[in-house]
Order: structure tokens, then C-alpha cells, then sequence
């Protein structure tokens, strides 16, 4: 199941890479976010993985294909500079730090003693709540006040004359 | 390859998220246009979260990831509110979302 998710994750992000259309490149992402969640369900982690679908997969792939639409930009303009030195480097740093560190987990003793198989809890809705207003309420109000925020400046953002 | 690391153990899911990073980091490094960079940020922000959980389901459960996630993706719906506003005010200025054409503090 493990390998399954992840291959669903891993090629619906490469194909979300290489795609030339920008709506399909949405919707791998789409496909991409369903593999993540269920990894998330793996973790035995089933809040997360809803909150996961609704969220990612849901609200913010919508918003990207809706901007997407009302911009009209459903392809990648045509390069006004190739600039290929800059992109092969960009491609060698991403290759470079993906190696080095795919190289450092491997072969990392502690994770591996970490990774021993515990009893494994599945985290429920109750605990998660019980969590969040007892020992974070206070973040709890900052994460809204920064929601609000957030929508003010976008609404000032894109108005035309406020 | 090892049998633990093809059925999921910690290394396993960090992999996947070390993997999930770098296409990520490609995305934005390579690709021109705003909204498939932005796509490549949401990417690196879901690496970040398999991580965060993986590592709380191998302490044993820690309820205390599954809240940080909360405000992670609290954070992520802020971020794609105001990202996709300064991609739509930045078209009705230049109509270019082509992140290699914004190259100028001033025209």
C-alpha cells in the first residue's frame, strides 16, 4: 500500500512538472495531494488526510484552476530570454540537494532507530481538539486573526478602487 | 532496495517527502510561469507535512503534530489567498504571468 501511495504522489508531482497545460497541470496536482493523503492514512492519521482532501485538493487546486481561467494564461508564454545557464544550474542545485540528501536518510543510524515499530495510536478528532483549546488557544486566535488578514490584503490586492 | 523501506517504515516516508521537495524546488526553479511556480510552493509545503507526521507517528502518536499541521495549512490558505492576489494585480499591470517579464522594479 505504502509503495502505491507513493508512487501515486511521486508521479502525479513529476507530471505535474513536465505538463505543458497548466490546467493539467492542476489536476496532477490534484492527484498528487490524493497520494499525500493517503500516505496520511498509512500514518494512521485519518484527520489529517481529510483535512488533506478538503483543504489541498479541494480549496486551494480550485483557486489555483480558477485564477488560472480567469487569467486566461492556460500555457507557458513563449521565453523572451532562454537563459539556459541560469535553468541548468537551477536543474543541478535541485539534483544536488535531493542526492545529498536522499544519501544522508539512508544511511542516518538514528533515524533508523527512530523508525522501530512502536504501538501504533491512530490519532482521532477528539484528542486533536482537546489539544488544540488546551495548550494552544492562543496560536488557535492568531491563525484567525492571520486568516483575516490574509483576506483583507487579498481583497486590497486586486480591487480596482477601494 | 530493502523489504522495510518498500512497505513503509520512517525512512521510507522521508524519502518520499526529500523527493516531493526537490520536484517541488524544481518547479519553481525551471518552469517560467507564476502559477506553475506556485504550484511547485504548495508541493514543497505538502513535503513539509508528510515529514511533520511521519515523525509523530513514530514517537508514538504525537497528537501535538497533527495540531502543527492544523496551523500549517491555516498558513498555506493565507499564503495562496495573497500569492493568487499579487499574480492577478501583477497581470492587470504588465498582462504577463511569465515570472522571467517581471524582471523590473519599474517600467
Amino acid at each position: 500500500m505504502f509503495l502505491i501511495f507513493a508512487l501515486i504522489t511521486l508521479l502525479g508531482a513529476v507530471a505535474m512538472f513536465r505538463s505543458r497545460n497548466l490546467i493539467v497541470a492542476g489536476l496532477c496536482l490534484v492527484l498528487c495531494f490524493l497520494g499525500v493523503a493517503g500516505l496520511f492514512l498509512l500514518l494512521a492519521n485519518p484527520v489529517a488526510a481529510a483535512l488533506q482532501i478538503i483543504v489541498y485538493s479541494g480549496a486551494i487546486v480550485v483557486l489555483v484552476l480558477f485564477v488560472i481561467m480567469l487569467l486566461n494564461s492556460h500555457e507557458e508564454e513563449p521565453a523572451e530570454h532562454p537563459r539556459r545557464i541560469q535553468r541548468w544550474l537551477g536543474a543541478l542545485a535541485a539534483a544536488g540537494l535531493g542526492a545529498g540528501a536522499c544519501k544522508a536518510v539512508l544511511s542516518s543510524p538514528a533515524l533508523a532507530r527512530l523508525g522501530q515499530e512502536g504501538p501504533v495510536k491512530v490519532m482521532d478528532l477528539h484528542q486533536v481538539g482537546v489539544s488544540l483549546f488546551q495548550q494552544h488557544v492562543v496560536a488557535f486566535e492568531a491563525a484567525g486573526l492571520l486568516l483575516l488578514a490574509a483576506m483583507v490584503a487579498a481583497v486590497a490586492l486586486v480591487k480596482k478602487e477601494l | 532496495m530493502s523489504p522495510a523501506l518498500l512497505h513503509g517504515s520512517l525512512q521510507g516516508y522521508i524519502l518520499v517527502a526529500l523527493l516531493l521537495f526537490v520536484i517541488g524546488l524544481a518547479t519553481v526553479l525551471i518552469r517560467r510561469s507564476l502559477l506553475i511556480q506556485f504550484m511547485g510552493i504548495e508541493l514543497m509545503l505538502n513535503a513539509a507535512n508528510v515529514a511533520l507526521l511521519a515523525f509523530a507517528r513514530y514517537r508514538g502518536g504525537d497528537v501535538q503534530g497533527t495540531v502543527f499541521y492544523l496551523f500549517i495549512i491555516a498558513v498555506a490558505a493565507c499564503e495562496a489567498a495573497v500569492g493568487l492576489a499579487l499574480v492577478v494585480a501583477l497581470y492587470r499591470h504588465r498582462r504577463t504571468t511569465d515570472s522571467d517579464r517581471a524582471d523590473a522594479l519599474r517600467r
